[in-house]
Order: structure tokens, then C-alpha cells, then sequence
């Protein structure tokens, strides 16, 4: 049995009908799709089986919300993606601070950028956008084309 | 020692190190730092959504300027993964074209963070030296791609140019200077007191906190952490050959600076080993305009640590989300730690020990809490506060 | 020490930098320079415009009679475009200085000579 079915079956036993989905498209890549009540215990047993490096947190804007994809690395070999949904306005998820704290800045970084907001992260003020920057505009998310935060971007210097 | 109160020192955005904005806000208690906040975006062009508005034979080049010193290792990701999505994979004599452009990159990318971690502690005759050597391996980098910075090598499924057979005798040529040099800078900079001063014991990153906070690459090696992409999630032709993973467990700058001399002399052993057993055969294969409805992850060994690419295709010509996380990010929240406790003076050496991709300290800005005045600091005189300090130890 | 040593003998030594631009180092073979074209092999296909990825080159008609306007101070010098030509008709010569004071001066024009 390959290490990553291994997992696969571990990560099966422990999340049961909390699992949506669970693949591996290919060697030293696995893709699960949980609900998004099982975030932090499946982020904390994850840690205790070896996953403790988080390479990054993806945001992707979808028709019918927004995914959030925590990307893990069991000692750098294998990349588990976990990917989970919440609903697009006023979208609210438990931080995972308080298990790795190196997901402080990429919690940030989806914040600026998607608007979700981490409950119970210590400080979700602007990262990467400008102090100024409008509330309510998420500049990856769909709905917001380049044209449209073009504008913006240019009012906001008129004013100055 | 505790002086009562707190004084805040924004440092940036602009950074004495590289030559990107950055900003930091220091707490500071006499002269020992508290607490650090970083705040990062001045430099931010939005290249994620611009992903999303070109095709995917666009995006290679766009890929490549996302960085100007790891632009190989961003293109290699980008590639990656959507061959990833394709199912296609790289001919053989390419996967080993891309390896020996990698090392050289890693190669010319720690010599250009030796120099100005020189520069930084005040040693600007072996950053002057460090530069010069640096040549050489730009000169190859051009011969090869046809570009010093740029080199648009690879493409996907495959690469773009070949090595050709005359080139070689002079790429080796380079790389015996190189070694020559690398190891005459290890014994200066294992042998001199200015070096040695300035870095023994600063910025100490403990191994469970590097594990702990994410950081990667030689930040997280040389607190002695075995951890290299290039080994554990092999791209490439990284599983054909071998070569060693270079740690240190000093854990403070100047492991940092011993572990990427190591891999300097780790990288000429293992471009020399691919120019020897590199297969001939084809450069490229032909993939198609458009990419089927997909997600695929990529990860490569920049020279400053782990990259990670995350693609999203919809079935069209471009890119539906594409996702970069580049690994001074993953370092920052380390580099916080390692700021804490330390004294002010060492702050860019600190900053620029994680060789960070941004940064050009222009001015500082002092506030005290109490007044809450402002009093501007330019470079020089916050050189002057650092000279001052060092005199006195 | 070892530097001091080092910092002495280079005294003796040719300097290492060039008095650019009195002195120039040509660029060595296979540089990617500025492209330009060669109307007579060019169709007209509009792939070069269509796979440049700054947009740096403007397609006046199709086939024989188009005109091609070549932006360089848009161009990345990638040469995607020699590359996706199914003709041949692109090549990147040697030449790298392109400053200018207008942009007027950067744009190159290409058009079939009958
Ligand atoms: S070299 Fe690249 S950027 Fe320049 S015109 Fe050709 S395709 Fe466009
Ligand atoms: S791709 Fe070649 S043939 Fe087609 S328009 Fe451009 S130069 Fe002409």
C-alpha cells in the first residue's frame, strides 16, 4: 500500500461523514474536501500524524462561495490539500493560529484579499492592502474585474 | 533591563537590504526589540488576478517576473503544474536542462545574498569581490539562455533551448573558478573577526520554532531542519541525481551563510553531474492550447526555500485562479521571531540574513510614545547609530 | 586577514568593469535581443500579435498587405514570437540599447516591400 492511501484511510477512519471528498491525482499529492465544521480538529489530528508544515492558504472565489484550500506538507514529501467551502457573504471560519502559528500571515492574506474573516485570529488588519483601500472590495474576487479596481484605484488618489 | 517604557520604530517601507518596500514596526525597550509587526504589500502588482487575464503560454513570462533572481524557479513551478494538468511530462534531456539552469540560479542567487550580507555588517571589500566572482555565473546563465536575469527557458512540456555541446567546456571552466572562489570565501568568512562578530549568535532561530512557524528552505536548514524539496518532493531530474542537503545547527546568521555556501558548492557538483549524464533526445513535446478542467499543485526548491503554485483551470485558455507563494513570505513570521530580543543595530542583518526578496531601507522613523513626535531617520545616520554601537564592543 | 592579502593583490590588477559606453562587450551568441521581421516571408498570420505576451506588436490587415508595428518598449525580448512564427520570419538580433527620450522612437514599423 502507497504511503498516501495509507493516509488516505487514516484520514477516512478519523473524519467519517464529515468527509466530502478525498483523492490523490497523483504520487505525493492528496486532495480532501471536508465540511467546514471539521477545520480545526482535522488541522490538529493532521499535525499529530506529521503534516505540521503549511505551505500556504489558497482562496478561490466560486459560484456558490468561496474555498478555502489549506495546503499541508508531511515532512515536505507529501502536499495535502484540504479544501473546504464557506458562503459568500459575511463568510466566517475558526483561525488555525492557535495550532500552527505560522498561518498568521496567509490567514491575513486571504482576509485582504477575499474578505473571510478568521475567528479568533490576533490581528486581521490590512496586509497587503492599503490603509485606504475601501471596505466591502476584495480585489480576487470574481466579481471585481480588473477594470472595475482600476477605477476605484484612481478615485482613491483623487481624493488625496 | 527594563527602561519603563516602550518606543515604536517603524522601519520602511523602504529597506536597507534588497532593493523592495517593506515595512516593520519595531517595539523597542532601550535597545532591545519587543515586538515586530510586519506590513507588507508595497510592492504588490496584482499578478495573481493578472494570471487569470492571460493564456497560458502568456502567464510562462508573466511567471517569470514575478521574480527577478528566482525568475527560474517561479517559471519551473508555473510549468509544473500545468503539465500537471495536461499529463504530459518534460523529455528527459529537458528535466536535466532545467535542473542545471536551477543550480546555476541557486548559484548566482546565494552569491548575490553573500554580497549583501557583506554589505550589510560593513564589509564592502568582500561584498565587492563576492559581486565580481558573481560574473562569472551570469556570464553562463547568458550564454545558455540568452539572458542575464531573464532566462525564458522553460516552457511547457519541455525547454525552449538546448545546452549545446560547445558551450559545456566553458560552463565547466566557470564552475572550477566558482569552486575556487566559494572556498576561499568559507575560509574568509570562517576566519574573519568583522564577519564573525556581526553574525555569530544573531537572529537565532530555534529548530522547534522554525518547524513551528513554517519557514523554509536554507532559513529553516540552517537551524538544522533536513528539509528540501528538491529531496522529498523530487521535480525534474532531482531524483536522478545525487547531491547532499546542506545543515547547520548554529540556527543564527551565520549558519544562515554557511549553509548557503554548502549549497553553492553542492549545486557545481551537481550541474557538473548533469552535464555528464545528461540524456540526449527531445527538448519538448506539444501540448495543446487548451487545458482541460483541473487543479494541480506544484512545488519547487527556490533559491530562498519552498515555492508553492496552486492552479485552477475551467477548461478554457487561461487559468481560472493561479496562486503564488513565494518563500519570503512563508520566512517572515521566523524572521519575527528571530527580531525579538535582539538589539536594534542588528536589525538589517537579521532582516537581510532570510534573504528576503524585497526591501531598500531609505529612512526610519522613531516615535516615542509619550511625546508621540516623529523624528525621521535616513540611512546614513541610522548607519552612524550601528557603526557607533559595533565601536563599542 | 586572507582579504587583506586579496584586497592587495587586485591593485595590480586590470579592473574588472568596463568603461561602458566607450567600451562595449558584445553579447554573446543565441542573445535575445530586439526582434524584427522579414516581410518577405511574413503571411500575415497575426500568431506572432496573438502569443506576445505584453502586447508589444500591433497587426495592421491580414496576409500580404499587413503592416506589423513592433512596440519596443513593450517587448520582453522572450521571443515567444520568433518561436510561434510558422514562417521563419522572426529573428532577434544583438542589439540591447534602446533607450530613448520618446516613445515614438520605440515603435518599429514592417511592411511588405512589392
Ligand atoms: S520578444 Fe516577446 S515581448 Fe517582444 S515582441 Fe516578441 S513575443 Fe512580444
Ligand atoms: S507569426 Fe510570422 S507569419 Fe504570422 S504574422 Fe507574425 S511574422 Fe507574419
Amino acid at each position: 500500500m502507497r504511503r498516501e492511501d495509507k493516509i488516505v484511510a487514516e484520514i477516512r477512519e478519523r473524519l467519517k461523514e464529515k468527509i466530502i471528498t478525498v483523492e490523490v491525482p497523483r504520487e505525493r499529492r492528496i486532495f480532501a474536501y471536508i465540511k467546514l465544521e471539521a477545520l480545526k480538529e482535522s488541522i490538529k489530528f493532521l499535525k499529530d500524524m506529521g503534516f505540521k508544515h503549511l505551505s500556504t492558504i489558497t482562496g478561490v472565489d466560486m459560484e456558490d462561495g468561496i474555498e478555502l484550500i489549506y495546503h499541508l506538507a508531511l515532512d515536505g514529501s507529501i502536499e495535502l490539500s484540504l479544501r473546504l467551502k464557506v458562503q459568500k457573504d459575511d463568510p466566517r471560519v475558526p483561525t488555525i493560529t492557535d495550532i500552527i502559528p505560522g498561518a498568521v500571515l496567509y490567514e491575513r492574506e486571504v482576509h485582504d484579499m477575499f474578505g473571510v474573516n478568521f475567528e479568533g485570529h490576533p490581528d486581521l488588519s490590512p496586509l497587503i492592502l492599503p490603509e485606504k483601500w475601501p471596505r466591502n472590495i476584495y480585489p480576487l474576487r470574481k466579481k471585481y474585474a480588473l477594470e472595475r479596481l482600476r477605477n476605484l484605484i484612481f478615485k482613491e488618489e483623487d481624493i488625496e | 533591563m527594563s527602561y519603563g517604557s516602550t518606543i515604536k520604530v517603524p522601519f520602511g517601507p523602504q529597506h536597507p537590504a534588497l532593493k523592495e518596500p517593506e515595512h516593520f514596526l519595531f517595539k523597542i525597550d532601550g535597545d532591545i526589540i519587543v515586538n515586530v509587526k510586519p506590513r507588507i504589500g508595497y510592492n504588490h502588482r496584482g499578478i495573481e488576478k493578472a494570471f487569470e487575464r492571460r493564456t497560458y503560454i502568456q502567464n510562462i513570462y508573466l511567471a517569470e517576473r514575478i521574480c527577478g533572481i528566482c525568475s527560474d524557479a517561479h517559471t519551473t513551478c508555473y510549468v509544473q503544474a500545468i503539465e500537471d494538468l495536461l499529463g504530459v511530462e518534460a523529455p528527459p534531456r529537458a528535466r536535466y536542462i532545467r535542473v542545471i539552469v536551477a543550480e546555476l540560479e541557486r548559484i548566482h542567487s546565494h552569491s548575490l545574498w553573500l554580497g549583501i550580507a557583506a554589505h550589510e555588517i560593513g564589509f564592502d571589500t568582500l561584498f565587492m569581490h563576492l559581486w565580481r566572482d558573481r560574473e562569472a555565473v551570469m556570464d553562463i546563465l547568458e550564454l545558455i539562455s540568452g539572458n542575464r536575469v531573464h532566462y525564458a527557458m522553460n516552457t511547457i512540456g519541455g525547454v525552449r533551448r538546448d545546452i549545446v555541446s560547445e558551450t559545456i567546456p566553458k560552463v565547466i571552466g566557470s564552475l572550477d573558478f566558482l569552486e575556487k572562489r566559494t572556498k576561499y570565501y568559507m575560509k574568509v568568512l570562517r576566519s574573519e573577526p568583522t564577519v564573525l562578530k556581526r553574525t555569530v549568535d544573531i537572529g537565532v532561530l530555534k529548530p522547534e520554532d522554525a518547524v513551528e512557524l513554517c519557514a523554509v528552505g536554507p532559513t529553516l536548514r540552517a537551524s538544522g531542519v533536513k528539509n528540501d524539496v528538491r529531496r522529498d518532493d523530487p521535480y525534474a531530474a532531482y531524483d536522478e541525481i545525487p547531491f547532499n542537503i546542506v545543515t547547520d545547527d548554529g540556527c543564527d546568521v551565520f549558519s544562515r551563510i554557511l549553509v548557503r555556501c554548502g549549497e553553492i558548492l553542492e549545486s557545481i557538483n551537481m550541474i557538473r553531474y548533469a552535464l555528464d549524464h545528461m540524456p540526449s533526445g527531445m527538448l519538448r513535446v506539444r501540448v495543446p492550447m487548451v487545458v482541460k478542467p483541473g487543479e494541480a499543485v506544484s512545488r519547487v526548491e527556490a533559491p530562498r526555500g519552498e515555492l508553492i503554485h496552486y492552479v485552477k483551470s475551467n477548461g478554457s485558455t487561461r487559468p481560472e485562479r493561479y496562486k503564488v507563494r513565494s518563500p519570503t513570505l512563508a520566512n517572515i513570521p521566523a524572521l519575527c521571531k528571530m527580531l525579538i530580543g535582539q538589539h536594534v543595530a542588528d536589525i538589517p542583518i537579521i532582516l537581510a540574513g532570510i534573504d528576503p526578496c524585497f526591501a531598500c531601507m531609505d529612512r526610519l522613523v522613531f516615535v516615542d510614545v509619550k511625546t508621540n513626535k516623529k523624528k525621521a531617520l535616513d540611512f546614513e545616520s541610522f548607519r552612524k547609530i550601528v557603526r557607533k554601537r559595533h565601536e563599542l564592543l | 586577514m586572507a582579504i587583506i592579502v586579496e584586497a592587495i593583490k587586485h591593485l595590480f590588477k586590470r579592473p574588472a568593469t568596463l568603461r561602458y559606453p566607450f567600451e562595449k562587450e558584445a553579447p554573446p551568441k543565441g542573445f535575445r535581443g530586439r526582434p524584427i521581421w522579414d516581410m518577405h516571408r511574413c503571411v500575415g498570420c497575426g500568431l506572432c500579435s496573438r502569443m506576445c505576451p505584453s502586447g508589444a506588436i500591433e497587426m495592421i490587415g491580414r496576409g500580404h498587405e499587413a503592416r506589423i508595428k513592433h512596440y519596443v518598449d513593450r517587448c520582453l525580448f522572450c521571443g515567444q514570437c520568433s518561436e510561434s512564427c510558422p514562417r521563419n520570419a522572426i529573428r532577434l538580433m544583438n542589439d540591447f540599447e534602446h533607450a530613448s527620450y520618446s516613445r515614438d522612437s520605440m515603435i518599429y514599423e514592417y511592411k511588405r516591400e512589392s
